[in-house]
């Protein structure tokens, strides 16, 4: 039974996709209700576009209305202009227009992050009647333009045949939308939203990341524009109101910005309500605004998320068949023996490396070497500078001194995703986990710049891109299964407990395939067993060949796993040295117990004390 | 110079809606998109004041001000407060904007959507003023932003309760664990900052007319003041709404009635692109 509603799953959409399209020429929807399903399929090509941006990428852009003028136009001046009725030609040309108009607004506009490209769009939105106006030649400026009869090689595009083209403009895009988001790349975009340092600590460049995804967003809603164009015969500046961006909005929270089908629920409510209460209008903007306060606060995953955690509930109870177990880790929790494969470690050397926050010098004249096939611990009370060292060295902050050298190459000053790419994996001392993502699919994150599946074979899902998913899985797999929580692999990784986040990171760092590992109090909260399966993942590392950074408060810990202990304190190097002869340095003792009552030794602390306990 | 003089006043109102979103940023790290929304409030409860009920101009002041406070307080209450402590920052983008709807929508159901004009409380006839003419109440706008903002900056560099909301819109916890009553700053820069465009009302409506729409623009024009200034000086805020102010009032003049906007947001992208911590900010590192 259920393998029986699985298989037929996919001809089941199929066939709602055929009625869907034939419905008004078989007399299912009368004429009234076929536009309604047009402006309603319009609208959710301008919702999932504000989706991918707001919902993935984190970014609000209220400009959907004023691309969705560009596309209107656009298509209906080719067409009264010169003659170029065909629908294609007119979908082509919204498409590039809106790449442009994208561009011109996305690359000033997420310069800066924040409100930036929100406020940069919602002028645009409020700009659209001036244009409008000044161009006045080529759009008819407040009067509007009538725009000519669409066709298809010759065939006249209007009745049942514009209502085709709608549907099939819309399929076609949500599988564009659904395929891209749906992918690494979506993955990706959701952790941007999260955190756009993890982003840049992945290895990608935030910049160019939100550029690509605003751009993306802006093509379905010159698409719609080019639709309404059709559908209406009539463009005026008058449409393209604020109040529409707004319920662009609202449709968008209120169907769940985080998903790709959402966008349809949301237009098809927005569209609705519209249509069907008198007092819409009057009450509008105060719907609109409650839309946005209630789903921004207390249901934040829309119509889609209440229908998701429905559908799981009644799955609980049986209501429902269950969906069957989706990859089930193949061979249990066990902690796998298999080592590592070799790992390309590096010198990371840092030369006088020094920081100052304002008058404040957070690291001064450092000095370090971390080798292959070596742990380099850090210690150092609170404060001390360990993790300013770790973000000078992934690239967060800028020195203000000294060298950084990766090999002989000198990477100081470099982006962070930059740096990432040359091979520096870390994790954080209060992990970065982003929502919506499973474990699995979070950890195969760490791949995404060295093992690049492109976005258009993601688009078409060519074998290319089953082969990258598939070798992702089975690489992320693996790595769950090394640190010993293979068990949590299909689990949202937000939902996991602290200790089983930092092996989670531990994984998704190795997964880069990195040379130089930063790890930064990758102990703390780990209990007993958890630690025990750490301190072999970074036994293995070792092994391996690769270059391990380890910042660590558990000095038990610290002193059982490092080849070479450097000391901090007030952001100055207080002693270096393998561990034997660190355990014995009375400074460093009096540094971590606050004992100033040691017995004095007047010989240089520098000198190898007596060694105890060596290993 | 009448285009300088008019290109001020309205770069006043500008001046004001940045301080109004720098306020509310340095205590509380929020940007709060309504803050013009409450401006616009602010013209209509003044109009209420000095037509509906006759009032003469300080209850009028006093009632749009505390007006005012009141529906910041509360826009604090529900559209920021449930959201702190979030880990993901966006959600304030959405609330935001979904207060700054909620009080256009009422706006337009209370006092309907055709403009009011607020009377000014001065008299009408131009002043003439530096070889332009000026209408007293726009240059007592201009005077009163100016003393509004200059006080609003030496306040918060020079008392201690400036400094503690300096310092705890760098790191809530930090300021947090040393005495600051972070949430309580927070709700007190709501207050003053409501408060403030409250006392406007009178002064801005005369200008602007009351109307329900005059947010959108307001904040748009303010967010690019907070832009050439560079969010969180108040120095800088209130030089870049004059700018924009005279750049605006100067392509009206000179270019043509439908190019203000345009060059506008053509500055705005240009200042984002070159310099996007504005021309006074100065660089922030993030941290970890």
């Amino acid at each position: 039974m259920n393998a029986l509603i699985h298989r037929f799953r996919p001809l089941g959409v199929l066939l709602l996709l055929v009625l869907l399209l034939v419905a008004p020429t078989v007399g299912l929807l009368d004429g009234y209700w076929s536009r309604t399903v047009m402006l309603i399929a319009i609208l959710s090509l301008l919702v999932s576009g504000l989706n991918v941006v707001l919902g993935y990428a984190g970014e609000l852009a209220m400009g959907q209305v004023a691309l969705y003028a560009v596309g209107a136009y656009v298509a209906g001046y080719l067409g009264v202009e010169f003659g170029l009725t065909n629908v294609l030609v007119a979908l082509v040309a919204a498409m590039l227009a809106a790449v442009v108009v994208g561009l011109i607004t996305g690359i000033p506009g997420l310069r800066l992050g924040g409100w930036s490209l929100a406020m940069v769009t919602f002028f645009l939105v409020t700009l659209v009647p001036n244009l409008v106006d000044v161009f006045s030649d080529v759009t008819g400026g407040t009067l509007g333009m009538a725009t000519a009869v669409p066709t298809l090689f010759g065939i006249e595009i209007v009745g049942d045949r514009l209502y085709w083209l709608v549907i099939l403009v819309v399929i076609a895009w949500f599988t564009v939308a659904r395929n891209l988001l749906l992918s690494r790349h979506g993955n990706m975009f959701l952790v941007l939203r999260q955190s756009p340092i993890l982003a840049s600590v992945l290895g990608v460049s935030v910049y160019r990341l939100k550029l690509l995804v605003y751009v993306v967003g802006a093509i379905p809603a010159a698409l719609a524009g080019a639709l309404f164009s059709m559908l209406d015969g009539f463009i005026a500046p008058d449409t393209f109101t604020f109040a529409l961006a707004l319920s662009v909005l609202a449709a968008s929270v209120v169907g769940g910005a985080t998903s790709v089908y959402g966008a349809i629920a949301g237009a098809a409510v927005m569209q609705l309500g519209q249509q069907t209460f008198t007092q819409f209008q009057t009450w509008q903007l105060v719907i609109y605004g409650a839309f946005l306060l209630i789903a921004g606060i207390a249901f934040n995953r829309g119509l889609v998320g209440l229908a998701q955690d429905g559908l799981a509930a009644a799955r609980r109870r049986g209501w429902l068949p269950n969906r069957p177990a989706t990859a089930a880790a193949p061979g249990g929790d066990e902690p796998v023996k298999t080592p590592l494969e070799p790992l390309d470690g590096v010198v990371l050397r840092t030369e006088g490396l020094s920081k100052s926050f304002g008058g404040n010098r957070a690291l001064d004249d450092v000095t370090i070497e971390a080798r292959p096939g070596e742990v380099t611990a850090l210690i150092g009370p609170n404060g001390s500078g360990k993790t300013t060292l770790l973000n000078l060295i992934c690239g967060l902050y800028k020195p203000s001194g000294g060298r950084l050298l990766l090999g002989d190459q000198q990477i100081g000053g470099q982006p962070t995703y930059r740096i990432a790419r040359y091979g520096v994996a870390r994790t954080f001392q209060t992990p970065l986990i982003p929502k919506d993502m499973s474990t699995l699919a979070f950890v195969a994150t760490g791949r995404y710049m060295n093992h690049k599946v492109g976005i258009l074979p993601a688009i078409l899902r060519l074998p290319v891109f089953r082969r990258g998913y598939a070798a992702d899985d089975e690489r992320a797999m693996a790595l769950l299964r090394l640190v010993g929580i293979a068990d949590v692999a299909g689990k949202q990784v937000n939902s996991l407990a602290l200790g089983t986040r930092r092996l989670v990171e531990v994984a998704r760092s190795l997964a880069s395939g990195a040379r130089v590992f930063l790890f930064d109090e990758v102990g703390s909260g780990l209990d007993e067993s958890d630690l025990a399966v750490l301190e072999r993942a970074i036994g293995m590392i070792r092994e391996a060949g690769g270059t391990v950074i380890l910042v660590e408060h558990n000095f038990p810990l610290v002193l059982k796993l490092a080849d070479r202990i450097h000391v901090l304190s007030q952001g100055k190097l207080l002693a270096s040295g393998p561990p034997a002869h660190i355990q014995a340095d009375r400074r460093v003792l009096a540094e971590y117990t606050g004992a100033t009552d040691l017995p004095e030794e007047p010989d240089d602390a520098h000198a190898p004390a007596t060694p105890k306990g060596a290993n | 110079m009448t285009t300088v003089w008019a290109g001020l006043a309205t770069g006043a109102i500008y001046s004001l809606i940045a301080i109004g979103y720098n306020v509310v940023l340095l205590a509380s790290g929020t940007f709060n998109f309504a803050h013009a929304q409450l401006l616009m409030v602010g013209t209509f409860l003044a109009y209420t004041g000095a037509v509906t009920f006759g009032l003469p101009v300080l209850p009028t002041v006093l009632l749009a001000a505390a007006g005012v406070a009141v529906i910041a307080l509360v826009e604090e209450r529900v559209a920021i407060r449930p959201l702190l402590g979030r880990t993901d920052s966006h959600g304030t983008l959405i609330t935001t904007v979904g207060a700054a709807t909620v009080l256009d929508g009422l706006a337009a159901a209370i006092w309907g959507r055709q403009p009011l004009t607020v009377p000014s409380v001065l008299p009408d006839e131009p002043l003439t003023l530096l070889g332009g003419t000026v209408r007293p109440v726009d240059l007592a706008l201009i005077g009163f932003t100016l003393v509004v903002g200059v006080g609003l900056h030496l306040w918060s560099r020079h008392t201690l309760t400036g400094l503690a909301s300096l310092a705890s819109a760098e790191d809530r916890d930090a300021a947090s664990a040393r005495g600051i009553n972070v949430r309580l700053l927070g709700v007190g820069a709501f207050a003053v900052a409501g408060a403030v465009a409250g006392v406007f009302g009178l002064l801005v409506g005369a200008r602007t007319y009351a109307v329900f729409d005059l947010g959108h623009s307001l904040a748009l024009f303010g967010f690019v003041a907070i832009a050439i200034g560079g969010s969180g000086s108040q120095l800088g805020g209130l030089i870049g709404g004059f700018a924009t102010g005279l750049v605006y009032a100067f392509a009206a003049r000179y270019i043509g009635a439908a190019y203000p906007q345009i060059v506008v947001f053509g500055v705005f992208l240009l200042i984002l692109f070159l310099r996007p911590r504005g021309l006074f900010g100065a660089a922030l590192e993030r941290r970890v």
